[in-house]
């Protein structure tokens, strides 16, 4: 969207001002990840930048990867520091988070996206109330949420295993997932519905050719969301996973009350890192993928 | 879909019971856990029969799992509160008849009681659930570069901001900083839990006298950031846990200074839980855990002081006890000095006004 | 969960003689309960399970604080009396005698509360409220009124956090949903980014950059913008609150905006420029209301998330970072008073509901995409 050329000089002044305020927000959104990355390497538990890491030229004794190191769980001598426990608890942990996070979402995804097509239909009755219902698990405080499931899920014995975990999460993450699907509802025209059945395709062929196309930006968010809920959640985990279910945050929260480990640092580098790489493969293979059918792009 | 989601439901609950076989013990985590690995579980006789599980204190988990028969903490690692408040309302088991039986007394056939009683400890209910584990204290520090003249070193100096300028780190709750606030104002250290529990106004005392430095503090919520606070000259002074301080100037070369004047002293319980999976064998580890050699093992990884009196001197006449051949003793809060000028606090009151007081603490805060 | 706000049977069920005979006390005609409330207390407190009466203890020290010590110590000597087969001729002095809190109305006052099998006194607890002896609803003592001032301050910050997050996302959706997806698709990673981080990560990150001695105070001064003394406290304090809640909940607000952006086709304003109508005016006229939808999902998300943050608050927020979920937590954990919790809960929950009702109003119900 460039200025067209008969733009006005205000108009001009309004857009860069406007550029400007967008790269300020976006540098406002990674700046403290940006700030973590060298602390991450830092030889000391004090999360706070070093004198030595501020010498110049550099001081390579303020410099380690002693932290990296504990992550993977390698705990030889020069790793070990008497504040900050070396485990392999770490891997564990993010192998459990993704696997959780996934089917979470999976779930997730679908459940709220037909919750948002039956409750975004004129004629649905009781819709306010079932939509309460939906969003209730994010309006009541988590700790209240999950201190109630856990006595629910300890009658039908789900407490401590993956199932209680993952449908604790999906419980959670649902209502992510139907507020975004049903405010990109919102513009969609139900006409392009009718016309579609009228021409005799099937509701699942409808739905799948028709439907979801137009509103995948508020499915992925939708799922994103849902991801994140669980990836990033801690409360629940710390009331219904037992240490079988050790996911990352579980461990990150883990002697809290005393230290904030450093290598919650690293944890978080290595995902921004892997996210990246994610995105932008994701990215290219679309661009790619636009060329291979020769349309060009927006 | 359906299918896959009914065969994953069904292999789940099937699995789910085979879960516990070791014993699981709730415990803080970091690097404390790391000290309770060490000291006790590896000195086991079957060091992979105990499963450190972590939490964040308070008994809310416990009640919820007592009361909805899933229990799958066998032992938890509880301050002295909830350990009386559990036991109370039987989330943790009355198991004061095998204690009196099977606890190792002391090197002079003491019972464990009596061996408490020597440290200065007086009974509460929680002695019936739980054996005793440690000593840790909340301790004010600071760094001896940001006072190149005179250190402070009493709780007067601590609530002193003229005399050493400059502010002060404290915690967002209210125990131990009511009991430091008693002494600045004049009460002799031992005296403050029976000044608190049967002086009328006492609070409002404490209270009074925190006014005297509410403009000059800063609040912190985690126990790594008093030290982060002190180190990059945040604060001058702050209250920590000792633990904490202990770890920063033996393994990382820091060099703070403690005041031991004023010091609250509290408490650590490991508890048997109601309906623990594992109750024989969780009974035995306690014995373990309890015994006065193990309680002065773990001082070799964390600097906290033995609940029982017997285990000081196994410290004392084994130096270096410490990492590396240093001496440990200058950093234990429970030496004979040290404890003459401390407060040991009164689990029972804080049990019986903790509640009103920390809601009256936050009002403090937030006006 | 939300049903023990109200209950209050279980410490029926251990002193139900006891409460009965406490009903008939005249409290204008006599200072003290009669001796039958105190034969009844005795016998309950001498023969009824120990496990039980705990549990009550818990409660009744909610009422007040003491209650717990005082009734722990009576039943030992209760108990130690009974095992010797002493029963006394006066209960009343007996008890006295055990301990002389029982002659202090203000312990029997307290008791009044708990009387009943339901009970409204968590909710009021949870506004500064109390009942006094005549279970008239009256103002808690001055210094322990906190609850009021919690919520306040919650919703000051949810709404700040809220209207901020819509102020800075809004453009950045905007740009977004304009821009070739080319070049949207990878700006994206920067929301996407913080989003793949921990909570606790970032709120740590937060506080390196914050602090006195961390990155941006640290950069004024080295620009020569700040002296060396005068370095801005920026944590720990209610400022640190919102700008690291508002960087957090951010992607909350920009994602919903952005899915419905990308859907309004381009043509709507560039007809309504062709119609006359100003940029501005186009805008706030066309363009506009056509957000709604996408402002209120994401308005709600960071509202409700925000409502209910405690963590982040607590590391950073110092002294002004005890919001309401924090006390919850707080009791559910700590002082196990669960009824409190599940009224805490309740309340912010009843307040959602409203919020949501009023919102409907206002915006009205066509725009309303959440049902």
């Amino acid at each position: 969207m460039a200025l067209p050329t008969y733009a006005t000089p205000i108009q001009r002044t309004y857009y860069y001002a406007y550029l400007f305020f967008c790269a300020v927000v976006f540098f406002f959104l990674v700046a403290p990840l940006i700030a973590i990355v060298p602390i991450s390497f830092s030889v000391s538990p004090f999360m706070v930048f070093t004198e030595g890491m501020l010498a110049w030229p550099p001081d390579p004794e303020a410099w380690s990867l002693r932290w990296y190191r504990n992550m993977i769980g390698d705990c030889s001598a020069e790793v070990v520091s008497s504040t900050v426990p070396c485990s392999t608890k770490w891997m564990k942990g993010t192998v459990n988070s993704f696997y959780i996070g996934i089917i979470a979402t999976f779930i997730a995804t679908v459940l709220g996206t037909m919750a948002a097509l039956g409750l975004s239909r004129p004629h649905m009755p009781y819709k306010a109330l079932i939509m309460s219902i939906l969003i209730s698990p994010m309006i009541v405080p988590l700790i209240i949420t999950a201190a109630g499931m856990f006595f629910f899920y300890a009658r039908i014995n789900l407490v401590y295993t993956f199932t209680g975990v993952i449908l604790a999460h999906v419980a959670l993450a649902t209502p992510f997932v139907v507020i975004t699907v049903t405010a990109t509802l919102v513009g969609f025209d139900m006409n392009m519905v009718k016309a579609a059945q009228s021409l005799g395709a099937k509701p699942m062929r409808t739905f799948f050719k028709v439907i979801m196309p137009l509103i995948l930006p508020g499915i992925i968010s939708g799922a994103l969301f849902a991801f994140i809920t669980s990836f990033d959640e801690v409360v629940i985990v710390m009331f219904m996973a037992s240490i079988d279910q050790l996911t990352i945050p579980k461990q990150m929260w883990a002697g809290i009350r005393q230290e904030i480990s450093p290598v919650i640092l690293c944890m978080a580098t290595c995902l921004v890192i892997l996210s990246i790489v994610l995105l932008t493969t994701v990215e290219l293979l679309r661009r790619r993928a636009e060329r291979l059918r020769g349309i060009k792009a927006r | 879909m359906s299918k896959f989601l009914k065969a994953f439901l069904f292999a789940s609950v099937i699995f789910a019971p085979f879960a516990a076989s070791a014993v699981t013990v709730a415990s803080w985590g970091g690097a404390y856990t790391e000290s309770q690995q060490k000291a006790y579980a590896d000195t086991y006789s079957d060091p992979s029969s105990i499963v450190f599980e972590n939490y964040n204190g308070g008994l809310g988990e416990v009640r919820a799992q007592v009361e909805s028969g899933s229990v799958t903490w066998d032992l938890v690692d509880v301050l002295p509160g909830d350990a009386i408040t559990g036991c109370d309302e039987g989330l943790f088991e009355d198991i004061s008849d095998e204690i009196a039986a099977n606890a190792a007394p002391g090197p002079d056939g003491e019972s464990m009681a009596e061996d408490m009683e020597n440290n200065g400890l007086e009974y509460h209910s929680g002695w019936d659930c739980c054996v005793p584990q440690i000593f840790w204290t909340y301790v004010v520090f600071y760094d001896p570069d940001a006072f190149p003249g005179e250190k402070p070193d009493s709780m007067a100096d601590f609530f002193d901001v003229e005399k050493f300028p400059g502010k002060r780190g404290i915690h967002t709750w209210a125990t131990g900083i009511i009991e430091k606030a008693m002494v600045a104002d004049g009460v002799e250290p031992n005296a403050v839990p029976t000044v608190l529990e049967k002086q009328t106004g006492a609070l409002d005392r404490a209270f009074e006298k925190l006014d005297t430095i509410k403009d000059h503090v800063v609040f912190w919520s985690s126990g790594s950031k008093p030290l982060e606070l002190v180190k990059s000259g945040e604060v001058v002074m702050a209250i920590a846990y000792n633990g904490r301080v202990g770890a920063a100037n033996l393994a990382e070369g820091e060099n703070f200074e403690y005041i031991w004047e004023g010091q609250v002293l509290d408490q650590e319980y490991l508890c048997l839980t109601t309906g623990a999976p594992n109750r024989e064998a969780a009974l035995d580890f306690m014995w373990h855990a309890s015994t006065p050699e193990a309680q002065a093992e773990q001082a070799k990884y964390i600097t906290y002081g033995p609940m029982r009196a017997s285990g000081i001197p196994i410290i004392v006449n084994n130096e270096p006890w410490g990492p590396g051949g240093v001496d440990i003793m200058p950093h234990m809060p429970n030496t004979p000095e040290r404890l003459a000028v401390s407060i040991v606090s009164d689990p029972q009151w804080w049990s019986d006004n903790g509640a009103e007081i920390n809601e009256r603490y936050a009002a403090w805060m937030g006006n | 969960m939300l049903l023990r706000s109200v209950d209050d049977s279980q410490i029926n069920t251990v002193f139900p003689n006891t409460f009965e005979e406490y009903k008939k006390w005249d409290k204008e005609k006599d200072e003290l309960p009669p001796e039958e409330v105190y034969r009844a207390l005795f016998e309950e407190l001498a023969y009824g399970d120990k496990i039980q009466v705990g549990r009550a203890l818990t409660r009744m020290n909610y009422s007040k604080s003491g209650w717990k010590s005082l009734i722990k110590k009576t039943s030992r000597a209760i108990k130690k009396a009974v095992k010797k087969d002493e029963l006394p001729d006066n209960y009343k002095d007996f008890l006295i005698e055990a301990n002389e809190k029982w002659a202090d109305p203000t312990y029997w006052y307290a008791m009044g509360q708990m009387v009943n099998n339901q009970t409204s006194i968590y909710y009021w607890n949870a506004i500064d409220r109390t009942f006094d002896q005549e279970l008239n609803v009256v103002q808690q003592e001055e210094d322990r009124r906190v609850y009021v001032q919690t919520w306040l301050k919650t919703l000051k910050v949810s709404i700040y956090v809220t209207v901020f997050c819509l102020i800075l996302g809004f453009p950045v959706a905007h740009l977004l949903a304009n821009l070739p997806l080319r070049y949207s698709n990878l700006l994206m990673i920067f929301v996407l980014l913080p989003f793949w981080t921990s909570l606790l990560v970032r709120t740590t990150a937060w506080i390196v950059m914050l602090q006195q001695k961390g990155v941006i105070n640290g950069v004024l001064v080295w620009l020569g913008i700040l002296s060396d003394d005068g370095r801005i406290a920026m944590v720990y304090n209610e400022t640190g609150t919102l700008i690291a809640m508002t960087q957090i909940l951010l992607p909350f607000m920009i994602l919903p905006l952005y899915s419905v952006m990308r859907v309004i086709p381009k043509s709507h304003m560039r007809a309504a420029q062709n119609l006359g109508a100003k940029p501005a005016m186009a805008f706030w006229r066309v363009y506009l209301p056509q957000t709604i939808p996408g402002m209120s999902a994401g308005g709600l998300l960071v509202f409700v998330l925000a409502i209910g943050y405690f963590i982040t608050p607590e590391l950073v927020g110092g002294k002004d970072g005890k919001l309401i979920g924090s006390w919850i937590a707080y009791h559910l954990k700590t002082t196990l008073n669960w009824g409190l919790t599940a009224a805490l809960g309740a309340i912010l929950l009843g307040f959602m509901l409203i919020f949501y009702w009023l919102y409907n109003k206002i915006v009205g119900i066509d725009n309303i995409k959440l049902g």
